[in-house]
């Protein structure tokens, strides 16, 4: 925390170097938060990219309140958010999309959850409401305390956690359903 | 699987393995641009004159006046492209969607979503009426010769006097003289996996007016309507899209109350300075090109530059007009010729009628620069007036003008 304050004081003096370092530090973390939210992953590094040019372009103004994990969590739950919803409202998939879209069950990290649970659970998250896959990733994945994505996201800390806590139960009953025939 | 912790731990656990990309590559881009945007903020924000808009334009929602000029250009030049390959019937297209005065199209910029309508003229020459409407509550839009932008954060109307937004030409077979006079594009035929359908894609890029550009227009094959386009603001097409077209819709008619916009009665009103794009200044920083104005004021300088450039368009200078004018040198000379000197039209400028003073000024990293009125004469006898920005120079001892282009779109006047 204070190596972040640290950061941002050298970010907002113009240090290339702090920028650097924030990216280096966080980029892992943040690029799994948007794999876990985007409904087509060939956009992950695109999200990545966004916020963090978005990001540098506060240089000298940008001010810090709670964690800049957190802060940078919430710009890519924000960004994955409004690209979900354009790729949505597409009126037919692009022909280089199409292509690109990987499987989540691709890879051998996928042993901890079998590929059939993990396929289940990627259509799980993905049927969610935007409001409950991103408490429940920014919580599980990104590791942010309730009271943290309340204030981010400016909502009681009780509408936070009742989201979470219907997201999880919808994803219970779908995989109980699709597991207890 | 009954209990809510059971279920925590499966999703961390699913969470924590899904697969992301670990390439150096991305890295490196995504640091290159992040460092540019960077050292750019931190120039603007050395530069008072242009805090004001720059903030605007870095703001989430503000992103919207950039989306609304990104439609504007892609509607002028989205065809300037060139498309040699004859592998598809263009002629249909264009004739397809020269029925059709009015669009609608929906789309995606960097940090949100807008819908734009536009209309146009009774003559279907060019646009008339503009409305651009973001996700996020902004608005752009175009009223008696002004572009209005309303900036729901600030609650404040950002404004200039000139048509910066919409289509100089409109759809139909003028922009298919366009097409095939232009060099540097290219036609892709592909099938789309969603509907099976044929997809045409065009793909061309420039560097004019706004900087450098690129696009991408996807055609129905079969219907030769354009359904999507983007639009990047580089020469590769390199990273996320400056606006995604993901829908095209073409009215016979559109009601007028499409086109009304209403801001709070309290909202600030400033105008927005006159800026031109960073690649055109290197374009423009030839001490070989302009016009010398030696012991002139900035009114007679920019005057003589005006008056020299459009006689170079009269006179169908080619050579004459690429050195007034050096953005030009990045276009053919058929394009120039098809798109400027216009030798076979009625609409093409024979006589310079008034120059005025000079509207408004800014400066570039070169220098000052000024917008410079002028109404013109065209061959069927109608008048029109434009708006021409003048670049001031100097090297060493020497004094030069050269012109950028075009400050917004023609107006007719009476």
């Amino acid at each position: 925390m204070i190596e972040d304050r640290l950061l941002v004081w050298r970010f907002n003096r113009g240090d290339p170097a702090a920028l650097c370092r924030i990216y280096e530090k966080y980029r892992a973390g943040l690029l799994k938060v948007a794999a876990a939210l985007l409904n087509n992953r060939s956009g992950v590094e695109d999200v990545l990219h966004d916020v963090f040019v978005d990001f540098a372009q506060t240089t000298g103004r940008f001010q810090l309140r709670g964690s800049l994990k957190g802060y940078l969590s919430i710009c890519i739950a924000n960004r994955a958010r409004d690209r979900n919803r354009a790729m949505q409202r597409r009126s037919s998939t692009s022909l280089d999309e199409a292509v690109l879209r990987p499987s989540v069950t691709d890879g051998p990290e996928h042993a901890a959850v079998s590929r059939e649970l993990a396929a289940k659970l990627d259509t799980a998250m993905g049927l969610l409401p935007d409001e409950q896959r991103e408490i429940i990733v920014l919580h599980l994945q990104g590791k942010l305390p309730f009271r943290e994505i309340a204030e981010l996201k400016e909502m009681s800390i009780n509408t936070a956690m009742s989201r979470y806590r219907y997201g999880l139960e919808k994803i219970r009953s779908a995989l109980d359903g699709e597991l207890e025939p | 699987m009954s209990e809510i912790r059971d279920t925590e731990r499966l999703l961390e656990t699913y969470l924590e393995h899904l697969p992301a990309p670990q390439g150096a590559e991305g890295d490196a881009k995504v640091l290159a641009d992040a460092l540019t945007a960077m050292q750019r903020a931190k120039h603007q924000a050395a530069q008072p004159g242009r805090i004001s808009w720059s903030t605007i334009m870095t703001s989430k929602a503000g992103k919207l006046a950039a989306a609304a000029a990104v439609v504007g250009a892609v509607l002028f030049l989205a065809f300037s492209g060139s498309f040699t390959q004859s592998a598809w019937a263009l002629e249909d297209a264009i004739e397809a969607m020269k029925d059709f005065p009015a669009v609608y199209v929906v789309g995606a910029f960097p940090g949100g979503t807008a819908e734009v309508w536009i209309r146009a003229n009774e003559d279907r020459t060019h646009s008339t009426d503009v409305v651009v409407r973001g996700s996020h509550g902004a608005v752009t839009w175009t009223r008696d010769g002004s572009t209005y932008h309303y900036e729901p954060s600030q609650n404040t109307v950002y404004f200039e006097h000139a048509l910066t937004i919409g289509m100089s030409q409109w759809l139909g077979p003028e922009l298919l003289e366009m097409l095939s006079a232009a060099e540097n594009a290219r036609i892709v035929r592909g099938k789309d996996p969603a509907t099976g359908r044929d997809r045409i894609m065009l793909m061309c890029s420039l560097i004019d007016v706004h900087g450098a550009q690129s696009w991408v227009i996807e055609f129905d094959a079969a219907g030769k309507l354009p359904l999507a386009m983007k639009q990047w603001q580089n020469l590769d097409r390199s990273g996320p899209p400056s606006f995604d077209a993901f829908k095209i819709v073409y009215y016979e008619d559109l009601p007028d109350d499409v086109f009304d916009v209403h801001v709070p009665g309290d909202a600030k009103h400033v105008e927005k300075p006159l800026q031109i794009p960073d690649e055109a200044v290197g374009i423009m920083s030839d001490p070989k090109d302009g016009i010398p104005v030696e012991g002139m004021t900035q009114q007679e300088a920019a005057e003589k530059t005006v008056r020299a450039v459009y006689q170079a368009v009269i006179d169908q200078d080619t050579d004459t007009l690429k050195s007034i004018s050096p953005l030009c040198r990045n276009w053919g000379d058929e394009f120039l010729r098809k798109i400027i000197f216009k030798p076979d039209k009625d609409n093409r400028i024979v006589e310079v009628l008034e120059i005025g003073q000079i509207s408004k000024t800014g400066r570039s990293s070169l220098g000052p620069i000024a917008a410079v009125p002028v109404v013109v004469k065209l061959k069927n006898g109608k008048k029109v007036q434009e708006q021409m920005i003048v670049q001031f120079r100097q090297f060493g001892d020497t004094t030069s003008c050269v012109v950028h282009g075009p400050y917004g779109l023609p107006r007719e006047i009476d």
